[in-house]
């Protein structure tokens, strides 16, 4: 949280501020599908076909130009390889050019990038991208260990994994006073109580503050109700570059150090400001623009932090503005209106997708009781812990 | 008697000075071969966590900090005790048979500590013996 810093060295963009995506072509979303989020017995390609025929089906397109499939590590949670070849081949799109793109847990956003930048280059018109991922097969150490691989090495031969980092951000957030218990809780009260609007939702019922802060200690001091589910789903996209209602405004990608060890600073991530910078350039527009955006709340304290590094709410006031109601449904900035990581669930490479179905929806007003207003939406995805961060900005035209 | 990692296998970089520990072949902000150095085995607290739900391989509950170490690196390590540790807390690092922890720690605690992360009783047992032959080999020569 709070201004840029740390040594020169490590602020050096290849960008040149004012010229990215300068002149290219507009790329637009012509269709959206995804499947609920949950613990589900189908296959993974059977949930990655109905997301992806959802959104051909909305694009009115049978055939896309090409394919980008999003899987984090399908060869560990089913064993699984040459997968883009796999889902392709399931999805009845064999002779389609197909690639995987992966970045941990944004790769659905990653995904997203491939397909946009393949449109606005001109190679094809119409890209369909495609994430998802299953896991509630495993036992849950399983499967942390199997995330957790997305941990720089040694800090993992110590036994790091996500919620044990996140622990030690949660640590440092609340010592340095930058956030309270309370309004950490908040967050999860929130998302929960938007997700129980959302039928594709994980969760679909509401906790307390109490809840949350009773919930089992999972790594000090973050307990089971600041922590996103191990969920199954799949999420789908059609980007073309014929106009449709939903314009790809911006897009823009941070990264940082493996090693959570080498940054300067616990409580802000770089790879956040960075993405948020690029989006906004290209946007041509700033945070000030943004109606509502869906926010990677894996941890809870992650959507306090993650507000304040895009520039959506000033330094320091993340908290006090979500005890206050203003990321709720109803108030000036609503934040994860779909229920976010936290209740909507996390299928990992589909969770990046499914942010921007819902920005989509949300935008065409397709989403029933959960509608927010708004013409420009946000979406930021977090790969790894900070790694790999993804902002998109879509603007109703 | 103790086994205080007096210094800790770290590098720097030449391009802009940026110390990591352990040591790397490449500058994580320069593609530029870092060269060898070492930082002091003491430090301030970052954070810590005192993780429920250990990873498979290791054993609930597990303490794992950050230090931020005199010299620059930050460096995560385990620790044996939490209780009254606060972030800023100067601690040392002791190294355990190439494993790091933060705080001094005798004898018993030190074999508590591998009874407690290793997760195969094979691994348990050749630590604790290779922890007790050094033990027996520190006190041996210099007659204490």
């Amino acid at each position: 949280m709070g201004a840029i810093s740390g040594p020169p060295c490590k602020l050096t963009f290849s960008a040149r501020p004012g010229k990215l995506g300068e002149g290219m072509p507009s790329v637009y979303v012509a269709g959206a599908g995804m499947t609920r989020v949950g613990r589900r017995s189908e296959p993974l390609q059977e949930l990655m076909a109905d997301a992806a025929h959802g959104a051909l089906a909305e694009a009115g397109i049978e055939r896309p130009g090409m394919l980008v499939v999003a899987a984090m590590n399908p060869e560990e949670f089913l064993g699984d390889g040459n997968f883009a070849s796999n889902v392709a081949t399931y999805l009845g799109l064999a002779d389609t050019p197909t690639v995987r793109v992966e970045t941990a847990t944004s790769s659905g956003a990653a995904a997203f990038y491939a397909a946009f930048a393949q449109v606005a280059a001109g190679l094809y018109d119409s890209v369909l991208v495609v994430g998802g991922e299953k896991m509630t097969h495993l036992a849950t150490p399983r499967v942390s260990e199997i995330i957790g691989r997305s941990i720089d090495p040694y800090e993992r031969s110590y036994g790091a994994t996500m919620p044990a980092l996140a622990g030690l951000i949660t640590r440092a957030l609340l010592a340095r006073k930058l956030v309270t218990p309370r309004e950490i809780a908040q967050v999860a009260v929130k998302n929960h109580a938007n997700a129980a609007l959302n039928p594709y939702a994980h969760f679909q019922q509401a906790v307390t503050a109490e809840e949350v802060m009773e919930s089992r200690m999972v790594a000090e001091p973050l307990r089971l109700l600041h922590c996103c589910p191990i969920s199954d789903g799949a999420a789908a996209l059609v980007v073309t570059s014929e106009r449709t209602p939903v314009r790809v405004a911006g897009i823009g990608q941070g990264t940082d150090t493996l090693a959570v060890r080498h940054r300067d600073s616990l409580t802000s991530f770089k790879a956040n400001r960075v993405a948020a910078r690029a989006a906004f350039q290209m946007a041509g527009f700033g945070p000030e623009r943004v109606d509502f955006a869906e926010i990677h709340d894996a941890f809870a304290p992650f959507e306090l932090i993650s507000l304040e590094d895009l520039g959506l709410v000033p330094p320091g006031k993340a908290g006090r503005v979500t005890l206050d109601g203003e990321t709720a449904r109803d108030g000036r900035l609503p934040i994860n209106p779909s229920g976010g990581l936290k209740a909507r669930g996390h299928p990992l490479a589909a969770t990046g997708i499914a942010q921007i179905v819902e920005c989509v929806w949300q935008l065409t007003r397709r989403v029933g009781a959960r509608q927010v207003p708004g013409r420009v939406a946000l979406s930021h995805s977090i790969g790894g812990l900070a790694t790999n961060n993804w902002v998109i900005i879509l603007e109703a035209v | 008697m103790k086994t205080t990692a007096s210094h800790i296998a770290a590098s720097r970089c030449p391009r802009c000075q940026t110390v990591v520990a352990p040591p790397a072949s490449y500058c994580p902000w320069h593609p530029v071969a870092m060269t060898p150095t070492t930082v002091a085995g003491v430090g301030e607290i970052v954070s810590f966590t005192v993780l429920h739900s250990a990873p498979e391989g290791f054993r609930s509950p597990l303490n794992i900090a950050i230090v931020e170490l005199e010299g620059g690196a930050r460096f995560v390590c385990h620790g044996d005790e939490t209780r009254g540790l606060k972030i800023g807390s100067t601690v040392a690092i002791e190294a355990i048979d190439d494993i790091y922890y933060f705080s001094h720690l005798g004898a018993l605690e030190r074999a508590r500590l591998f009874w407690r992360r290793a997760g195969h009783a094979g691994d348990r047992a050749n630590a604790i013996a290779r922890s007790l032959a050094k033990r027996v080999w520190n006190r041996g020569p210099r007659g204490n």
